[in-house]
């Protein structure tokens, strides 16, 4: 197994403020591998000590096996990276942006290239100062893609990017895992990112909680229920369930949260006439609750709904 | 093309500031070389010079004989007005060469390539040289032919060194507002210093002339250098050159160390 990133007690503080603190991560290669973690949690600081463009507090980093530091040009041969808030030259046209970073990179294959802005369906004659969001992020795409790097880095890639071109996304990181690149991307959504990933890594407060596959990401994850029966039922029947929490009965409407799988509940449901069923979102904070300190996060958080 | 290397894209970058500014210096110097006749007829240049008395040594400290047009031009334009717009060129373009990426956030892209901080600076620094020298050869020219119309003698010898001080003077400055910039990643604060450091320095140098007690600070004004000697009469003088060189060279080490070190603007 090769390492396409590695940390070690990577520490960074800008001033008093707090970035992220000891984060060990290790990314095998021919991953993708997701970086989730709500925003301000210290993701795109992660993102910038592995590029160089800031420099750790203390603790190390490895990309492809060199020092982030010291080996930074030579990492940068082998690396693509598109930021969250991605900036290009305006006064460029798409097709003159990628040929100028091309040159940079000097090993560009060009028929991939037009490849991809046929399949990103870019408009490469157009200046990109006139380019929506999305637009501009496919420019930022082409160019992450088309020197079929080793390693690509995505911070935030699918914001403001429609349906269509996020499934081409997707399909490209795939194609660059089938031909044994690592992709990572940061994502503040789970669901944007969970059917693409193997493995992610969770961050919050500037900490590394930890690192699993999603499967198991998955068996824990918290499921917010709502389901309206015909007739009437019993709550005890359904606090009994296992996994099955805070369970209130209002009206003939069953409300509780599940921690992983939804099946035993389902079954239980179906002794009776269900009408409706709804799964309410978890946002990524409710699924860390759920899986760190599990009981009281969510308690504190019903409360605070409660309060509100 | 000029898409290819930091170098060029920085010359493509600077294309129309430097159009605009040497048509302004040229056109600005040209204009004085073909009225020059005009004004010497009407005004006795000298006469006027004599006139204002110490006052005139503010617009430097040799003026010499205005009634050619060699000294007509240093009185009007390399005294305050040639230096002064080579200067606010290269401090303006060369403050943004990295702060401006940081403000716009291209910084990330660009450096997520394999350009060292290193050579991002001294790309840019290559770049801005050359483009004060094409600000500078075309006012020559502008000079030259606004002299040739007017049927006035204008040395190109001399006029040529009077200009290449104007480039040295003007990438000192650029050099210290690239330091500046690029140790705090903020343009404005680097502005801001240089275009008052630029002031201070240009008015300690000009009233030197007449306030001894200047004299003591004088050589901290770049100015100095530039306006010690005379290389419209006198060709450059080596070591006031070799200063400004060295200021320029200084801050460029400034600028490289403290771009080297720093976390990058998000």
């Amino acid at each position: 197994m090769t390492v396409a990133i590695e940390t070690s007690k990577l520490t960074k503080y800008y001033g008093r403020s707090r970035g992220i603190i000891e984060v060990d991560l290790t990314v095998e290669s021919g991953q993708i591998f997701g970086f989730l973690g709500p925003n301000g949690a210290g993701k795109s600081t992660t993102i910038r000590l592995l590029l160089d463009l800031i420099r750790p507090t203390s603790g190390s980093a490895h990309v492809l096996g060199l020092d982030a530091h010291r080996d930074r040009l030579a990492i940068d041969r082998r690396v693509s990276y598109v930021p969250g808030e991605l900036a290009l030259y305006g006064e460029l046209t798409g097709r003159q942006l990628l040929t100028y970073l091309g040159n940079l990179q000097r090993h560009v294959d060009a028929q991939y290239r037009e490849k991809l802005i046929e399949r990103l369906e870019l408009d490469p004659t157009k200046r990109i100062k006139g380019l929506s969001r999305g637009n501009k992020q496919k420019v930022g795409l082409v160019a992450a893609f088309m020197i079929r790097p080793e390693l690509l880095i995505f911070d935030e890639p699918t914001a403001g990017l429609d349906p269509f071109i996020q499934l081409e996304f997707e399909r490209l990181c795939e194609e660059a895992r089938e031909e044994g690149r690592t992709v990572f991307i940061s994502s503040h959504q789970l669901p944007e990112v969970e059917h693409l990933c193997d493995r992610v890594g969770i961050i919050r407060e500037g900490r590394l909680l930890a690192v699993e596959s999603i499967a198991t990401l998955k068996a824990r994850a918290l499921h917010r229920l709502e389901i309206d029966f015909a007739g009437s039922v019993k709550v005890e029947a359904f606090a009994e369930v296992p996994g099955v929490r805070d369970v209130t009965l209002d009206d003939g409407t069953l409300r509780c949260t599940v921690i992983g799988s939804i099946d035993a509940l389902i079954k239980t449901a179906a002794r009776y006439e269900v009408v409706n069923l709804h799964s309410i979102d978890t946002s990524l904070e409710e699924i860390f609750l759920a899986y760190y300190g599990a009981g009281d996060g969510i308690a504190a958080q019903e409360a605070d709904h409660a309060a509100a | 093309m000029l898409l290819r290397s930091v170098f060029t894209k920085t010359i493509r970058d600077l294309r129309w500031p430097t159009f605009w500014v040497a048509l302004g210096c040229g056109l600005m110097t040209g204009y004085f070389a073909i009225l020059f006749p005009t004004y010497s007829k009407i005004l006795n240049m000298n006469d006027l010079l004599a006139k204002m008395g110490p006052m005139a040594k503010i617009f430097g400290s040799s003026v010499g004989d205005a009634s050619t047009l060699i000294g007509f031009l240093h009185f009007e334009l390399f005294s305050m007005m040639l230096p002064a717009g080579m200067i606010a060129f290269a401090a303006g373009m060369a403050s943004g060469f990295t702060a401006g990426e940081e403000s716009r956030g291209t910084i990330d892209v660009l450096l997520s390539y394999p350009v060292s901080r290193r050579r991002l600076i001294l790309e840019k620094s290559l770049a801005i040289l050359i483009a004060c020298i094409v600000v500078a050869v075309v006012t020559g020219v502008f000079a030259v032919v606004g002299a040739a119309l007017s049927a006035s003698e204008l040395p190109v010898g001399p006029l040529s060194a009077a200009l290449a001080l104007v480039v040295v003077l003007g990438l000192a400055f650029g050099a210290i507002a690239l330091a500046i910039s690029a140790a705090t990643g903020n343009r404005g604060v680097s502005i801001g210093i240089t275009v008052a450091l630029m002031i201070a320095m240009y008015l300690i140098d000009a009233l030197a002339n007449i306030v001894d007690g200047l004299n003591t600070i004088r050589p901290l004004s770049l100015f100095k250098y530039y306006s010690g000697h005379d290389p419209l009469r006198y060709g450059l003088d080596l070591g006031d050159t070799a200063v400004l060189a060295a200021v320029t060279a200084v801050f460029l080490v400034i600028a490289l160390v403290g771009f080297e070190r720093r976390d990058l603007a998000a």
